[in-house]
């Protein structure tokens, strides 16, 4: 942690002591306030943040930052490529993307394009270590249990609309491996569990998770709610007196009453959303019946639940319409599927770009539409990116974890499968942020690393704040000390990025 | 050209000519600010300004450049670079030189804001003035409260006041026109007793038996009775313990072995009641079983600094054992506490194998800290001691009489479990004084006093009127320091809540997850784990398997195996030295390569009705010949064919099983011609002395084989965390919990609305109930609210809860019964 300003820390300490039992009653973090130094006022640009996450690690030359291109012939050496994909146009003059992302082409013009985020150092790399690193601001492990930036928006700014929860997760599920580290930091730590994520692992299933128990008529359920009401009237604690651990009780009932019967609960209910718009979001002839394939790593996986993340960012968008705070929706992690390619790489990438390129583009043009995109922004980001030969960075180079052939032979050698930690690509749109505007260079040829303009995640998270008007060295109180939510409160918005 | 003068005047004092005075030019004198003119006072005008700029790296404890301001003494006593202040002359002095950035390399502080004029004028006046100190005034660090030993005097017993805790109160109540009366009724003191010495519901007829009592005595017998219940006991504690010492069945850093469960131990150190300065003793220098506390968590990759194992090691036993936080300190100086760097890394160097460099915000220092222990005037650690020599002193110094921080640590923790909040909050911040100081003092010393026994803390609390007066809301107190006024209200924890739903319903978990030695605290022998007349035994093909078995011997066994009906459930626990792989009926059921490592295995996909054959390859290696053994132990659990009581059939290795040396096609397959197969020999392991690994094997082997004993019984804290666990508070154990959260919040209150695991559990749990035989309604009803809240319902409960179940009873109206009544806060809330 880095020192705090004499000044502001004895201003800390002066609120440390008096903070003990009001803490201790509800077992909420404080938030620290600024000492002799207010914080910074910021002017929301944004009210809703939607983060899509690549997880697995998505590699910027086969997407947003495309290079040298050299099409897959057997006897190649793998340093001939740097990307499997030739390059396409945009609608911006100065930025190329990847083929196979033709219709976020169009939308450029819509947001602006970091290329330069520079993931942490953290040796010998596991995905769902640089995941929490991304989603939290901090390295695990830690000493406290560090919140997901969407639990400090959730505690921060609470929800828009209180009939929905503050902060809610789309598309990833926990019984997968790694899902201890998942569940890790999908959740707020040490803010508690008010501010944590509603979880909905199946976008299609998401109407379920809002409504009664599977089996449970509505009729039935309203009678159980009844009965509760009823025993509750006749229970003596129900009855007399008021107490703070029964009136917390009590109201958290009503709250979740009130979600489940809500018309904003409509929201999750994806059946509710005409056809005609479905398709716009999930590839032709897709099956959402296929959603849980098995884990089979030759790539048939990808093909059979490449709408899944579609109704992922459909859903974002109803809840953002509804009036929600944060959400995030995912491709999904899950080891050596999805975007973390150790082999097939350039196979599976076709599935990828095909599973984000219409859902992506079309969130942005609905929000457009519906008048929403300038108060709403949205974040598409990985946990880093991948390159064919370098695993790490070109100066720090960690344990390889892929053998790479050299010479290929064989199309499942041909793509990015091991991880790049120097450089990849960041999304940004709406929500105050520039228009058709490009962030950060990086070289041109091996190793493609970052040149100019180098983004780091407390910077991207105070970036994200900021455009929330929240300042990045907002703190909460843990252990009579204070947490800051950009990693040790030095997160600087990149305001070259905002309009 | 200034600054080649100051280099002078610096070589001046380092050459030790400073006393003569480090004359200024009068240029550079020129620019010092002017010193004020009027007479100041050093505790209004001087002593702010050292404790806003000094302090921090020149006092309470800490000496930068060989200076300290503790005292005048100190002030005046030359540092590195001779003395800071000349009385009398204080342009001459070097202390004004720096605060007056007369170079502006070399300015104090070095950090935060710069003095102003006016206070670099003060500090003049002040030296030329005499450089005054007002008496008693020091800036040392502070002696450390609650550490040394206090025995209090017990206030006399009165009025039938005996508990020692009531009579420390009892002035304590006096003085604020209170008293520990009235105290509540025996349902409510029973349901308290029960959720917090064993952690369950009172069953319905012992309450009944309780409440009938007429024993004047009768609420100290059921203290008694419930905190000797070794095995719910520990099955309860085991949540507050996990929590604290970061122990789960699944969680972060297992997946690269980068953690380590100390669950067998725990759980058997909580069913036996192990003294708890040995309890703290094994943790701090631990055996293989619970070294997993200070081996830490580590993830995949590169370990920041200050989360390295041994930083990990000295955060976690000092807030645990000590109450001292000192994650701060393992980055920076803290700015919270007086504790330091050098604390942290001292402790930490402990642990390591080399004394460690220490580094400050994840920059190297180059410097090292003495290995030390926080409290270094507990006792001393030898540097250059061996690792092991130095684990042991650790936990004698901290395990010591004279440590009275540790004694004070648990018992506020115990406080704190059962009145809501502790005598000294927060409850890992023993720095902080106590609201009755005599009380934690006298508490503390009394458990010293028997033995480090925390059952007797624990009954001393349970049995006080303190702890038994109505309970209070746990509110932020409007102003003013916190006052006692009985034990607040409660919310259940998630491992209660779960259990309590247990108990209406009668359906537990399926098995444990961890490795418990169920007959732990049971006080049975261990033997009797086993059927009557059967114990596995070691077997292999000839007596010299005992010593000289050859390496890399192979050895077929089979076993025929006569089952009356299909299983429904079979274990074995099975291990080999040195590695075996298990079929039964020809097909694979398991392996193990580490002969340290009995496995526990499910039998039942692969067993048949009728005659099924187990068969071993088991495999000595090691490169000269040695012990080789297979030891086998299988229990399966049928139905007779007319139904009813469930039958238990062990078998285990012994010389009916056969041997062959030959691996021949399909030796492992039902069918196969065991004609030229000889009977498997019996070593006898007793011959190998006590502290022979195979001895403790079959402890281990009994241990193991006592899970599946729990079938169906297993309670909340014993298994993996589910969504409902984790939606009601419990950790994920990645960082020490001392205390959860107990504000209800509202995704708990969705997971509880329309959560898969509740609603599963309610569909199970409603069919268990209409199991329990031809019921009416109002016998039901009855029964659920003797269970679930102590007490008979009334008419209107009665007539609202018919209406629901239904007539004839619905399976889905007890479902909605059993969910109504859960979500009452008469149920979910310890009053």
């Amino acid at each position: 942690m880095h020192p705090i300003h004499q000044t502001s820390r004895r201003g800390f300490l002066k609120t440390a002591g008096a903070a003990t039992l009001s803490a201790l009653a509800a077992n909420y973090p404080r938030r620290v306030l600024g000492g002799e130094e207010p914080l910074e006022k910021i002017k929301p640009t944004a009210d809703t943040l939607i983060v899509l996450f690549m997880g697995g690690g998505m590699a910027s030359t086969e997407t947003f930052d495309p290079k040298r291109y050299a099409p897959f012939e057997a006897g190649m050496k793998p340093d001939k490529y740097l990307s499997t994909f030739p390059s396409i146009d945009t609608v911006v003059d100065s930025i190329k993307i990847s083929k196979g992302l033709e219709r976020l082409a169009k939308v450029m013009d819509r947001g602006a394009l970091i290329r330069t985020y520079t993931a942490g150092d953290l040796g010998f790399i596991l995905h769902t270590r640089h995941q929490y690193q991304w989603h939290t601001g901090y390295a695990p492990p830690q000493t406290v249990a560090a919140p997901h930036i969407g639990g400090i928006v959730a505690r921060t700014l609470g929800p828009r609309d209180p009939a929905l929860p503050a902060f809610i997760n789309i598309g990833q599920r926990f019984d997968v491996g790694e899902g201890e580290e998942l569940k890790s930091f999908h959740a707020s730590g040490f803010l508690g569990s008010e501010f944590g994520p509603f979880n909905i692992p199946y976008p299609d299933q998401a109407a379920e998770s809002v409504k009664p128990p599977a089996g449970m008529s509505p009729g039935r359920f309203q009678d159980r709610n009844k009965l509760y009401r009823k025993l509750l009237d006749s229970s003596p604690i129900g009855r007399h007196g008021s107490a703070y651990q029964r009136d917390s009780l009590l109201r958290s009932m009503d709250n979740a009453h009130r979600l489940l019967s809500s018309p904003a609960a409509k929201a999750f209910d994806l059946s509710l959303e005409p056809k005609e718009s479905l398709a716009k979001y999930v590839p032709e002839g897709f099956d959402p019946g296929k959603l849980g394939a098995s884990l089979i790593r030759d790539g048939s996986y990808e093909k059979q639940t490449i709408g899944r993340f579609g109704l992922g960012c459909l859903l974002a968008r109803r809840l953002t319409e509804a009036g929600a705070r944060f959400i995030e929706v995912g491709t999904e992690y899950i080891p050596f599927l999805n975007w973390d390619t150790h082999e097939n790489g350039h196979t599976k990438l076709v599935n990828m770009k095909n599973m984000i390129d219409g859902p992506v583009s079309q969130l942005v043009l609905d929000l457009e539409e519906r008048g929403l995109l300038n108060r709403t922004l949205i974040v598409l980001a990985s946990e880093f990116s991948r390159d064919a030969l370098i695993e790490g960075k070109p100066d720090k180079k960690v344990k390889d974890q892929v053998d790479v052939p050299e010479i290929i032979n064989d199309l499942k050698n041909y793509g990015m499968h091991r991880h790049f930690t120097d450089a990849g690509s960041v999304l940004l749109f709406g929500g105050g942020i520039k228009k058709g505007h490009l962030h950060g260079v990086t070289a041109d040829e091996r190793p493609c690393k970052t040149l100019k303009d180098r983004v780091v995640i407390e910077d991207l998270h105070a970036t994200l704040f900021h455009a929330l008007g929240i300042s990045p060295k907002t703190a909460y109180e843990i252990e009579q000390r204070p947490f800051y939510v950009t990693r040790d409160g030095l997160g600087k918005p990149i305001k070259e990025l905002f309009a | 050209m200034k600054s080649r003068l100051l280099r002078v005047l610096l070589a001046s004092f380092l050459s030790g000519n400073c006393l003569a005075g480090a004359t200024l030019t009068p240029d550079l004198a020129a620019k010092l600010p002017p010193p004020a003119t009027h007479k100041v006072q050093f505790r209004t005008e001087i002593k702010p300004i050292l404790e806003a700029s000094c302090v921090k790296c020149h006092g309470r404890g800490k000496s930068k450049g060989g200076f300290q301001l503790d005292t005048r003494e100190t002030f005046l006593k030359p540092a590195d670079s001779g003395p800071a202040a000349v009385p009398g002359k204080s342009e001459e002095s070097y202390l004004i030189h720096l605060v007056s950035a007369l170079n502006p390399d070399e300015v104090m502080p070095q950090k935060g804001s710069k003095l102003t004029a006016v206070q670099v004028g003060l500090l003049r006046a002040w030296i030329d003035q005499g450089l005054s100190w007002d008496e008693g005034v020091t800036f040392s660090k502070p002696l450390p409260v609650n550490l040394n030993p206090r025995r209090p005097a017990l206030p006399p017993a009165a009025r039938g006041v005996t508990n020692p805790i009531d009579r420390f109160l009892g002035s304590y109540f006096a003085s604020r026109n209170a008293s520990a009366s009235p105290i509540v009724e025996d349902r409510q003191f029973a349901r308290r007793v029960y959720m917090d010495a064993i952690g369950l519901l009172p069953p319905a007829e012992e309450l009944g038996r309780f409440r009938t009592d007429r024993r004047k005595d009768k609420r100290e017998r059921l203290v008694r009775r419930l905190l000797s219940d070794n095995q719910r006991y520990a099955q309860h504690w085991l949540t507050f313990w996990n929590d604290a010492l970061r122990n789960d069945y699944a969680g972060t850093g297992y997946i690269d072995g980068g953690r380590k469960q100390i669950t067998g131990w725990l759980y058997s150190a909580l069913a036996t009641n192990l003294a708890y300065d040995e309890f703290v003793g094994q943790l701090i220098n631990p055996t293989r079983e619970s070294e997993g506390f200070t081996k830490g968590i580590v993830w995949r990759g590169a370990v920041n600094a200050s989360q390295t194992p041994p930083l990990q090691a000295a955060q976690n036993i000092s807030q645990v054992f000590m109450g001292v936080n000192l994650k701060c300190a393992s980055c920076h100086d803290s700015f919270i506490n007086d504790w330091s760097l050098a604390d942290a890394y001292g402790l930490a160097n402990i642990y390591a194998d080399e004394p460690l460099e220490m580094f400050q915000c994840d920059t190297a220092t180059g410097k090292k800290a003495p290995t030390r222990f926080i409290f270094s005037e507990l006792g001393a650690i030898e540097a250059g001691m061996p690792k092991t020599n130095r684990l042991e002193r650790l936990a004698e110094i901290i395990c010591d009489k004279r440590d009275g921080r540790l004694s004070r640590t648990i018992v506020n923790r115990l406080w704190a479990r059962f009145m809501g909040r502790g005598l000294v909050e927060p409850v890992d911040d023993m720095e902080q004084e106590a609201w009755h100081q005599d009380l934690l003092d006298w508490l503390a010393e009394d458990l010293v006093d028997h033995g480090y026994n925390l059952k007797r803390t624990m009954e001393l609390i349970l049995t006080s009127r303190a702890y038994q007066m109505p309970s209070v809301s746990l509110e932020e107190p409007k102003g003013g320091a916190f006052v006692f006024s009985g034990p607040a209200v409660r919310r259940l924890t998630s491992e209660q809540f779960r259990d309590a739903l247990s108990v209406l319903t009668g359906l537990w978990h399926e098995r444990p997850d961890g490795e418990f030695d169920f007959m732990a605290g049971t006080g049975r022998d261990r033997e009797t784990m086993f059927a009557r007349d059967l114990k596995p035994l070691w077997i292999w093909n000839n007596a010299a398997a005992l010593d000289s078995a050859p390496t890399n011997q192979t050895v077929y066994f089979r076993r025929r195996i006569l089952i009356p009906e299909r299983a429904t459930e079979a274990s074995v626990v099975c291990a080999a030295d040195n590695k075996f792989t298990l079929y039964v009926n020809g097909n694979k059921v398991g392996e193990s390569n580490d002969y340290e490592r009995p496995r526990l295995l499910d039998l039942k996909p692969y067993l048949l009705k009728g005659e099924n054959v187990i068969a071993v390859e088991a495999t000595n290696t090691g490169d000269k010949p040695s012990f080789a053994g297979l030891l086998f132990y299988a229990r399966v659990r049928h139905v007779g064919k007319t139904g009813g009581r469930e039958r238990i059939m062990d078998f285990a290795s012994d010389q009916e099983w056969v041997w062959s040396t030959s691996k021949t096609e399909g030796w492992e397959r039902p069918n196969h011609d065991e004609q030229s197969w000889a009977s498997a020999y019996v070593l006898d392991v007793g011959k190998l002395g006590r502290a022979d690994g195979h001895q403790y094997m079959a402890a281990r082997f009994s241990r193991i084989l006592s899970g599946p004993l729990q079938h169906g019984k297993a309670r909340a804290a014993l298994v993996r965390a589910d969504p409902l666990a984790l939606a009601l508070g419990r950790p994920n154990r990645e960082q020490v919990i001392t205390t959860r959260a107990s504000a209800a919040t509202t995704l708990q209150a969705l997971e509880l609305t329309n959560g898969l695991t509740l609603d599963n559990f309610l569909k199970r749990g409603a069919e268990r109930l209409a199991g329990e035989g031809p019921l009416s309604a109002a016998i039901l009803i009855d029964r659920l609210y003797q269970r679930a809240l102590s007490r008979p319902p009334t008419g209107e409960e009665i007539a609202a809860a018919r209406e629901v179940i239904g007539d004839p009873i619905q399976k889905s109206g007890i479902e909605d019964l059993l969910w109504a009544v859960a979500m009452l806060p008469e149920f979910q809330l310890i009053q």
